[in-house]
């Protein structure tokens, strides 16, 4: 029977070994440092005014990418562990036991994809998207902040068990059924997972929804879809795919800890589970979020080659077509995930079959990027150096991708290091080049002085030739036969001076990582002699550019007419001086609900993940009774009188009203 | 300077393809060095694919080195067309290769998924053997239903003879089947069945292993398969037969616990319907 009072929790959930204990002591220690900075200088109140509580898309977006870092770093100690078990487990277990090695698999997997790469997307998108459609804010501004805070719960949940629990999953990223289960698994780590992705799903789903309103209703007069930037298109279907695909995760993982809390039998081996069906719905959500985080990459590179070629991009309605398909085409291919569970050759064939034609419109997509540099003028910035080893990474990555669809050789190739070194070379090659492309690309608007650029280049040059040293063996160890997450192996299978090789792959991207550290020092250090003063850096085409840099915290003073698709360079070749006739402008209020909200779903997850019923009711009557309170306050807005308006643009002073 | 880094990059790139090649050429390279008509097929067709996206992909690889090194800023000599564009009938072209590679690419794909499908038996003068396959917690183990006999983390079958191995699970999780010289890899799964079917080209001796995470044993599940003439491999079956061990029901229960880096067994005697009692048992619903 179960305490009533602390569930499942017992006193040997604390840490009590070298790495909960080490995680704890640093998290604790980073936390008192932080708060005795924040006492020290007084600023408290400047924290939770000016940015936790805060509706501005720009500041959110600017919280997404630093919990996006903060969770990188995290992520990236995960890989330098794995590789250097790997390098070491020749006929011996090296360092880690099996469960921990498979624990941090699992986390890096998750962390890697659910906060990393989503959380800089989604700061990007943020910070940009209104800029880019002309508009104030977003449509939500209250949904935002709370996207935002969800997903940062579900970050913490998932670090949360070095503290107590002591375990997380050891099932890889995806918690497959039935090792999942009960059964296998009887831990906490599994529910750590569920609940953190839970969290973090919701919160993407939220601010999907959001992006979706904002980019159909809040564009500036004139703007028609077919006069979208790019960037906000690929970023439109990215999140038309996040709220068609992840109900699937949120009701799988649902169903999944239904097994593992009322002990169901939906997915277990016996009673009638079918564990088939677990891999079916994981992959309908898990193929479509792979172009989650690819397609507004795609976008951010489009941008980036036209600006940097000082060019239009070649074929826009095709580059808008080419992302269409693409989202149309994830959901038709999820079975390429298992071709080996034995399906039929029919079946089989058909999604073999669908999964090559992403390759068409993935093609022409390169094509047109290339050809955007034909008959252009080539600044080789550094985000063009980024686009440009992206283009040359993802034309090997697709090529690994096509290879793979073919059924019969994906029998030989699946579940191997040849499929891990494929999707790294997708998720870093694309979605990851992306983000530093577009951070160099943007910095400078979102923070007023461009970055270094000589660090920038080499910290890119160190992160390509640390890509190919590291994932180069990867291609090359699933021909050997090995297989993914084994966390020792024999020496006479030959694969230890390739694992090795990998780990100074790794090695050298680490270097490049720290180069971009030192490069943000350097930059903020020298920010006189880099300011932007102009808002227009890069000589860009798109309205982004139009602000000054930063932009005020309203956006745009007047709201631009748009009559073309890139309406910054044609108003600089007109020289079009528009005339300075303010308005009241309405903003959003700031409001801490969305922490409230999102501390009680913190309370309600880490309640349920130890089976504390009366903590997880506490937690659910306080978010409902926060829905409750947000629904009766209708004073949500502000009015910017045109005068202030007036005199804030003639002072340039950048001060936020509100709260 | 530019030009030395230069010429560094263009050695380090050569020796890496060189790297590449000779890695690739050692036998150690299993999934390059087939040893059974389904894996030769399996590499021949990849070889295809790969050689049919070069086709596109090399000319696109030059063409963005070329373009992007001509259109630099710093050329003087190149001309600058901000408002170039290709019209409808140039979209159309990008469209339209692609689409070529990849519509041959579909037909091969339709034919090689339904010519090396699991599923269908091998076509060979020779009389098959079927073996049946159970993963466990975590070792294989095998029975040869028309010997009687059963192994544990070895397989041994004649060379150039169909074999047909029916694969299940008890109670383990999802687990994977794969001899990488010999064929792909299948799932093997509690309360299935599914099918495989190699045939090796001559003697040898090969790596198989589970290929899906099952746990905290993965990585030790491994087993070694065994090719041998038809008299050798008679032999070895009379030699199993002399074996002490025996897979009756009670040995089979304690076989079938959670147990990791198991040492090969040979068993002379396997309970009767053994593999179809095991597969069955999820199949009605049973008292918890």
């Amino acid at each position: 029977m179960e305490n009533f009072i602390s569930g499942k929790l017992t006193l040997d959930a604390l840490p009590h070994v070298w790495y909960t204990i080490g995680a704890t002591v640093f998290f604790a220690i980073m936390i008192m440092t932080i708060a005795t900075i924040l006492t020290k200088t007084k600023r408290w109140g400047w924290l939770w005014h000016e940015w936790l509580t805060s509706t501005d898309p720009k500041k959110i977006g600017t919280m997404y990418v630093i919990f996006a870092v903060l969770m990188f770093f995290r992520g990236m100690v995960d890989a330098g562990m794995i590789w250097l078990q790997q390098s070491l487990a020749a006929d011996s277990q090296s360092y880690l036991t099996a469960e921990h090695f498979q624990e941090i698999f699992t986390s890096h997997g998750d962390i890697m994809v659910f906060f990393v790469t989503m959380g800089f997307f989604f700061g990007f998108m943020n910070w940009i998207i209104p800029l880019q459609i002309g508009a104030r804010d977003l449509a939500y501004p209250f949904l935002n902040s709370l996207g935002l805070w969800l997903t940062v719960a579900g970050g913490i949940l998932i670090n949360f068990f070095f503290m107590i629990g002591g375990h997380f999953a050891n099932t890889g990223w995806l918690a497959i059924a039935p090792l999942s289960e009960l059964e296998f698994n009887p831990g906490a780590g599994v529910d750590y997972l569920i609940w953190s992705l839970q969290l973090s799903g919701l919160g993407s789903l939220l601010a999907a929804i959001n992006f979706i309103v904002t980019i159909i209703k809040k564009r500036a007069p004139g703007m028609t879809l077919m006069k979208m930037p790019l960037f906000v298109w690929t970023s439109l279907c990215g999140m038309v795919l996040i709220i068609s695909a992840f109900p699937v995760l949120t009701a799988t993982t649902f169903l999944l800890w239904f097994d593992r809390f009322f002990n169901m039998h939906i997915f277990t081996t016996g009673f009638g589970g079918n564990q088939m069906m677990y891999f079916n719905l994981i992959w309908m959500w898990g193929h479509p979020e792979v172009y989650i985080l690819v397609l507004p990459a795609f976008g951010m590179y489009s941008e980036i080659v036209s600006t940097f070629s000082q060019k239009k991009i070649s074929g826009y309605v095709s580059m808008v077509c080419a992302a269409i398909v693409i989202t149309l085409l994830s959901y038709l291919v999820w079975l390429h995930h298992f071709f080996t569970m034995g399906a039929g050759a029919d079946v089989n064939s058909f999604f073999g079959i669908v999964t090559m034609l992403i390759a068409i419109p993935s093609g022409v997509q390169v094509f047109n990027w290339i050809l955007t540099m034909f008959k252009g003028k080539l600044i080789f910035a550094s985000p063009m150096y980024w686009t440009i080893g992206f283009i040359i990474i993802f034309m090997l990555g697709g090529m690994t991708g096509v290879f793979m669809a073919s059924p019969p050789a994906d029998f030989q190739v699946h579940n191997s290091l040849f499929l891990i070194a494929h999707f790294h070379t997708m998720i870093i090659g694309v979605a990851l080049f992306g983000v530093f492309a577009g951070l160099t690309y943007w910095f400078p608007k979102i923070v007023g002085f461009t970055l270094n650029e000589r660090l920038g280049k080499r910290a890119f040059w160190l992160w390509l030739i640390g890509f190919f040293v590291s994932f180069t063996p990867l291609y090359l160890l699933g021909f050997m036969g090995a297989t993914r997450r084994l966390d020792h192996y024999a020496s006479s299978t030959g694969w230890q001076p390739l694992y090795i090789t990998a780990t100074v792959g790794f090695v050298i991207i680490v270097c490049g990582i720290i180069t971009q550290i030192v490069q943000i020092i350097v930059s903020i250090k020298e920010k006189d002699q880099h300011l932007d003063i102009t808002g227009d850096p890069w000589n860009g085409r798109t309205l982004e550019w139009s602000t000054s840099s930063p932009p005020p915290f309203y956006n745009f003073a007047m709201i631009p007419t748009i009559t073309s698709r890139e309406p910054f360079w044609d108003m600089k070749k007109q020289d079009h001086q528009p005339q300075k006739q303010y308005e009241d402008i309405e903003l959003p209020k700031c409001t801490g609900m969305g922490i409230y909200i999102s501390g009680f779903a913190f309370v309600v997850g880490f309640a349920l993940v130890w089976h504390i019923l009366w903590l997880a009711a506490l937690g659910l009557a306080g978010l409902i009774a926060c829905i409750i309170i947000l629904s009766f306050n209708e004073d949500t807005e502000y009015m910017l009188s045109a005068a202030q308006v007036a005199q804030i643009e003639t002072s340039s002073a950048q001060k936020s009203l509100n709260c | 300077m530019a030009k030395i880094k230069f010429i560094i990059g263009i050695l380090a790139i050569i020796s890496g393809i060189l790297a590449i090649f000779f890695v690739l050429r050692n036998e150690n390279a299993l999934v390059i060095h087939p040893k059974g008509v389904i894996a030769h097929n399996e590499l021949n067709l990849m070889i295809t694919n790969l050689l049919l996206m070069l086709i596109v992909i090399v000319p696109t690889f030059i063409l963005l080195l070329v373009i992007a090194w001509k259109y630099r800023a710093k050329n003087p000599k190149a001309e600058y067309d901000p408002e170039h564009s290709y019209g409808f009938f140039g979209e159309l072209i990008l469209w339209l290769i692609p689409s070529v590679i990849v519509a041959v690419m579909a037909v091969i794909t339709w034919n090689a998924t339904h010519a090396l499908d699991p599923y269908k038996p091998l076509q060979s003068e020779v009389k098959p053997l079927s073996i049946q396959v159970v993963a466990l917690d975590w070792k294989w183990l095998f029975i040869y239903p028309e010997h009687g006999i059963a192994t544990v983390n070895f397989v041994q079958f004649p060379e150039r003879t169909p074999i047909h191995f029916a694969l299940s699970a008890d109670g383990s999780p999802m687990n994977s089947f794969w001899i990488p010289q010999l064929s792909g890899q299948i799932y093997s799964m509690t309360g299935m069945i599914t099918p495989l079917h190699i045939m090796a080209d001559g003697p040898g001796e090969y790596m198989g292993r589970a290929a899906e995470i099952n746990g905290e044993g993965y990585a030790d599940m491994t087993f070694v398969a065994t090719s041998a003439a038809q008299s050798d491999f008679d032999d070895w079956v009379a030699h199993v037969k002399q074996s002490p061990l025996q897979l009756t029901d009670r040995a089979y229960n304690e076989l079938v616990k959670s147990s990791k880096n198991n040492p090969i067994a040979l068993y002379s005697y396997v309970e009767k319907d053994l593999f179809n009692k095991i597969v069955m048992k999820y199949m009605h619903p049973s008292t918890p």
